[in-house]
């Protein structure tokens, strides 16, 4: 198969997916009218990613092999599949199968499943085609439709106040995110008087309305990026949507943000050194993100705090890939950015198992509290061991794959030579044994205390919840031993992301 | 004294974007809310077509602002939506009463 078609049917698989899905959804549900038929839509919603997986490998070897970017205009639009796009890719529909099959017993006593798969093919369709937008516009288009499908994911639960509550602070502080972007794009439309950055991008000179228009872009995709003074809906979008939603906005939705503030800067490489900013913002990250962490008593809020965290690293290795042209750090970031969706989402779905099987089977929405995991081993053996693979790799232990991301960051940043980038390497690598300070205790107290009554009394763990949790842990350790069997995914991405800024 | 268009469009944009922010951060019932945003959005969407005007090329600055029309009608929906909801379960439409989550 051609890779120009390929790439247009792996944006366009999943999103013509959306009314199948639910409309099998829909009429079997509505036939059988009780809860012991299986819903077909996650079926249906899996066919879809398996198709899609087709695709993206036929387009994923094109661009590995010649680490050229895949080029087309449809239409006057321009596509381009590239790099950064291919890790994109790879991690949403890695995560978003995984997450499809952990769903199906997770969602089951849920009313309007349907609703569920098809909004989540949506949002995996609609964030494969955002890493392939090349026009600033087009971009924004990707985004908001994105944006659109995971407001109403967060507040999926929509009989809870929490969830609503969530739902309503996420979708004003994106949709205001969103506006500022659009002013962004208007100044550099006046300025320029085109969308396409490989039009204009060389031309450009520092001019003040320019760089007014970078600061809009950074904080307009900083909000769903979660940069720290902006991260407040985070915790609880990702503490309140259901566990499945929980893993895909932790894994891939903030870093689809992050990706889109590079294109967006990327257009306008010339006129300041943004790298600086991405670091600055990385140490502020990594620093409130650890720190907020420290202090949750709710597992899932815990765990979105540490993803700001995890932001902060890797924003720090992209930045100093940007001010330095360190091509290692930006192959680091993009390795962490793979891993993290690997990692956290593990987490967020092993912790949603136990929610599931403590809470939610008994038809109870409360959170779950870092107590209620005390010796969770004895009863669930496998979520357990494959939850703590999750977060010890998270926490940066040696040899998992989260070590070694974070080591290529590190190694990047000494790499650097500079006074300040070695201090903020020594700042990451405290941060990262801070972070173990959250990490470990929860393991300690699944493995090391008695069973809690709530544990005892706990409902059992689908196999089609586990198997996705195993695959996602085996993942983890392989990557921490033989790092180097993601070089085909990190070295074009890398090299896309120099491209991306005209270098 | 008379003014050009352009000079009309521009200060209507900046008084959109202007009302849009303050009644943003004032307001505090969801539904006004939600329209702050229309607001805000109808000042971008205006600063297309004046900028499309300005830069000679009409016709693209109108089609990029019937794009934010559609997808920020959307969101608008989605909004409300939760308005709805949100009437429903707390029995306030008020945003200092959403504290579920407040810690």
């Amino acid at each position: 198969m051609d890779p120009m078609n390929a790439v247009i049917w792996l944006i366009a698989t999943p999103l013509l997916s959306v009314p199948v899905v639910y409309l099998a959804g829909r009429l079997v549900a509505r036939k059988a009218g009780d809860s012991s038929t299986i819903n077909p839509a996650r079926w249906v919603a899996l066919a879809a990613m398996l198709v899609t997986g087709v695709f993206l490998f036929v387009a994923g070897q094109s661009v590995a092999t010649t680490s050229n970017p895949i080029g087309m205009t449809v239409e006057t639009i321009t596509l381009r599949f590239d790099g950064i796009s291919l890790v994109l890719a790879f991690s949403v529909w890695l995560l978003g199968t995984l997450v499809i099959l952990f769903s199906g017993p997770y969602m089951k006593a849920e009313v309007g499943e349907e609703k569920f798969y098809s909004l989540l093919m949506a949002m995996i369709g609609t964030m494969i085609g955002l890493g392939t937008a090349v026009d600033l516009f087009n971009l924004w288009v990707w985004f908001e439709a994105m944006a659109i499908s995971s407001y109403m994911l967060v507040a999926f639960y929509r009989e809870e106040p929490a969830s609503l509550e969530a739902g309503v602070k996420y979708l004003v502080q994106s949709a205001v995110g969103s506006v500022l972007i659009l002013m962004g794009i208007v100044v550099v439309f006046m300025y320029t008087g085109t969308l396409n950055p490989d039009v204009f991008r060389m031309y450009l000179m520092p001019w003040p309305g320019l760089i007014g228009a970078g600061a809009l872009f950074i904080i307009g995709f900083g909000v769903k990026t979660a940069l720290v003074p902006l991260h407040t809906w985070l915790p609880d979008a990702h503490s309140q949507a259901p566990s499945g939603i929980s893993a895909m906005l932790s894994g891939v939705v903030i870093e689809t943000g992050l990706i889109a503030m590079l294109r967006s800067l990327g257009a306008l490489s010339e006129v300041y050194n943004w790298g600086i900013i991405l670091v600055i913002f990385a140490a502020v990250n990594m620093l409130v993100g650890n720190l907020m962490a420290l202090r949750q008593k709710q597992v899932k809020r815990l765990l979105a705090y540490s993803s700001v965290a995890h932001m902060g690293y890797m924003l720090f290795g992209l930045g100093v890939a940007l001010s330095f042209g360190q091509s290692n750090g930006a192959a680091g970031g993009f390795f962490h950015l793979f891993n993290h969706a690997m990692m956290k989402g593990l987490a967020f779905l092993g912790v949603g198992a136990l929610l599931y099987a403590l809470h939610l089977a008994r038809g109870d929405h409360s959170p779950l509290m870092v107590e209620d995991l005390n010796g969770a081993a004895r009863k669930y053996p496998w979520v357990v061991l494959t939850l703590s693979i999750g977060l010890l790799a998270l926490g940066g232990l040696p040899p998992l794959a989260g070590f070694m991301s974070k080591w290529q960051i590190l190694v990047a940043g000494a790499q650097t030579q500079n006074v300040w980038m070695i201090v903020l390497v020594v700042f990451m690598g405290l941060n990262s044994v801070l972070s173990l300070g959250y990490y470990a205790p929860l393991v300690n107290r699944m493995y090391r205390t008695q069973p809690s009554d709530i544990v005892m009394e706990g409902k059992p763990v689908s196999w089609l919840m586990t198997l996705p949790l195993i695959l996602l842990a085996f993942g983890t350790v392989v990557l921490g031993f033989y790092p180097a069997l993601l070089n085909w995914l990190t070295k074009p991405a890398a090299l896309a992301l120099f491209q991306t800024f005209g270098r | 004294m008379s003014m050009n268009v352009p000079s009309v469009f521009l200060i209507v944009v900046i008084g959109l974007l202007g009302v849009g922010l303050y009644a943003l951060l004032t307001v505090r019932n969801l539904i006004k809310v939600v329209v702050a945003l229309q607001i805000l959005v109808k000042g971008a969407m205006l600063a297309f077509v004046l900028v499309g005007r300005l830069t000679g090329q009409v016709n693209l600055g109108q089609s990029l602002a019937l794009t934010v029309i559609v997808a920020d009608t959307i969101v608008a929906v989605v909004g409300l939506t939760l308005a709805v909801q949100v009437r429903r379960k707390f029995g306030s439409l008020d945003i200092k009463d959403l504290t579920t989550l407040k810690r």
